[in-house]
């Protein structure tokens, strides 16, 4: 005998076409939210690593191209006692060549001889985020203790990056919407696909008496194991393709990318196919609530 | 039970009822008549004569274009679409083409009302069970329609059109595809049916069986329709056929 359920269900077109597109658009979306979540993550990363330090240039060369000499670091001495006298700095270190060459290796490679490049001194200052010091002040105390002195507080590059950054997220934000109404579109194009084949079964049922609720539910949760268990697949094949990705940005970008994910961020992931199935369960709900009216 | 208006004495009633599709003619014209709770009739006419449309009508296939319907005292025309659903659960209909699922073997084609109106699976296999036995198809349980021959698809058609014990029950042609002996075994089943309560409606061509059972026909000419009581009292009726099935 057939299970209770089965009998609305014949040829049912969208058992073979719905769960693949499911799979395919949760693919899509799991790579493109995991790709806007790790952007999120670098974004704050770098805005914290920002917050938190500042860095001070020291020239090592004069403007006519001439070495300095003593005088880097008498302006290094001087730079040093204003920051540690400085509110709101914890603390200052002067970068040796072993840091400076680590900085410069994503530029340079690790054979470059970074020491001997007219790079300036680098002072890194860790600053109290709650009670960050008074950059305009700090800018003008150096001002007159070490003129020579470029004070970088990242932020102009950083505003690029993240005014760059957001754009990106808002992207991400119009194709996960663009995924899930491809995915409405196609769960109203299969469910009538599969009502005009079932249009037979569905007049005998309604003649028998069914109620429109009953005939639509079934339908409903038919549609939504369907999409559920095509996003599950779609789901579980993004997994590996997340992994060699993240796996590829850290080899290349180091700790400048966040490419690994939060717990809770994993729970946003898995959001999007059970979200894929609630939307196929509403949008097949309305459709066959529709389809229905055309009988008496 | 649908609770409101529910006041008429009648299982049906059709007054001043006209049928046309689209544009097109009238297929039934002035239609006046009632049906009794427990009563049996015969629907007659040539083909053409609108004897599916005039079933199309009792079991709310169909809405009349004049007249008025009121079917287990509620009105057609202010029905809700909830009370139309349970409405035409309480209705058996054997139709023509017998409408089979050919997805569901004859066991779920059966098993239909029931499964529709909730009933447990435990109850729905003794029930189908039984009633397939009545029918002589308790081997062809697990055929499909497309295995079966038309004579056993029309009786799977009865078999779940009685399964539910209808309180009104339409059969358009029942007994077309099977012989004299099924045909009447068929008959008996109706009038089981028929003394427990429910209000049987028959079209049929076979001028043998109506005159072998002396029921009230229906008779339908030229879109109008004209009632011929029964030459025979049911018990009377009745008695015979049982004294003959016992024989």
């Amino acid at each position: 005998m057939s299970k209770k359920s089965d009998f609305l269900f014949n040829k049912q077109s969208s058992r073979f076409f719905l769960p693949w597109i499911c799979a395919l658009m949760v693919f899509i979306a799991t790579l493109v939210l995991a790709g806007g979540i790790a952007t999120h993550n670098s974004l704050n990363l770098w805005q914290k690593s920002v917050a938190e330090s500042l860095t001070l240039q020291i020239p090592t060369y004069d403007n006519g191209g001439n070495p300095r000499g003593e005088l880097v670091y008498r302006d290094i001495e001087n730079a040093l006692m204003l920051l540690r006298t400085t509110p709101g700095v914890l603390g200052a270190i002067v970068l040796n060549d072993d840091q400076m060459q680590e900085l410069m290796t994503p530029w340079l490679g690790s054979d470059a001889a970074v020491s001997e490049l007219p790079l300036p001194k680098l002072i890194d200052v860790s600053v109290d985020t709650n009670h960050p010091p008074l950059l305009e002040q700090l800018k003008a105390d150096l001002a007159n203790s070490v003129p020579d002195a470029v004070l970088d507080s990242h932020r102009i590059w950083l505003g690029d990056l993240v005014r760059f950054a957001n754009a990106l997220l808002t992207l991400i934000g119009l194709i996960l919407i663009l995924l899930f109404v491809t995915v409405a579109i196609t769960v109203v194009y299969t469910t009538n696909a599969s009502l005009s084949i079932q249009e037979y079964v569905l007049s005998l049922v309604h003649m028998l008496g069914a109620q429109d609720l009953y005939i639509t539910n079934r339908y409903a949760w038919h549609n939504f194991k369907v999409a559920l268990g095509g996003s599950f697949v779609g789901f579980v094949l993004a997994l590996p393709v997340m992994f060699g990705i993240s796996m590829f940005l850290k080899s290349v970008s180091g700790q400048i990318l966040q490419s690994s994910l939060h717990p809770i961020q994993w729970t946003y992931l898995l959001l999007i196919p059970v979200g894929v199935a609630l939307l196929a369960f509403i949008t097949t709900f309305k459709t066959v609530w529709k389809f229905l009216r055309r009988f008496l | 039970m649908p609770n409101n208006e529910n006041l008429s004495p009648f299982i049906a009633e059709f007054n001043g009822v006209s049928l046309r599709y689209n544009k097109g003619p009238e297929i039934l014209k002035d239609i006046n008549f009632s049906l009794s709770p427990g009563s049996f009739h015969f629907m007659t006419g040539e083909s053409g004569a609108g004897k599916t449309s005039l079933l199309s009508l009792l079991y709310l296939h169909l809405e009349p274009t004049k007249g008025r319907v009121r079917l287990l005292g509620q009105a057609m025309d202010t029905m809700s679409r909830s009370t139309r659903a349970q409405i035409r659960r309480q209705i058996g209909v054997v139709f023509q083409d017998y409408h089979l699922l050919n997805h569901l073997n004859a066991f779920d084609n059966v098993a239909l009302p029931l499964r529709l109106a909730g009933e447990k699976e435990s109850e729905i296999k003794k029930h189908v069970t039984e009633l397939l036995a009545w029918v002589g198809l308790e081997k062809q349980m697990k055929s499909y329609p497309e295995e079966l021959s038309g004579g056993e698809q029309q009786r799977i058609a009865i078999a779940r059109a009685v399964i539910h014990k209808p309180t009104l029950l339409l059969a358009d042609e029942p007994t077309g595809n099977v012989d004299d002996a099924m045909a009447k075994r068929l008959m008996y089943l109706f009038l089981e049916l028929n003394k427990l309560g429910t209000t049987v409606v028959v079209a049929t061509h076979n001028v043998g069986l109506v005159k072998n059972f002396h029921f009230p026909q229906l008779h339908l000419a030229d879109g109008h329709l004209k009632i011929i009581p029964a030459s025979d009292t049911y018990t009377d009726m009745a008695n015979k056929l049982f004294k003959r099935e016992e024989k």
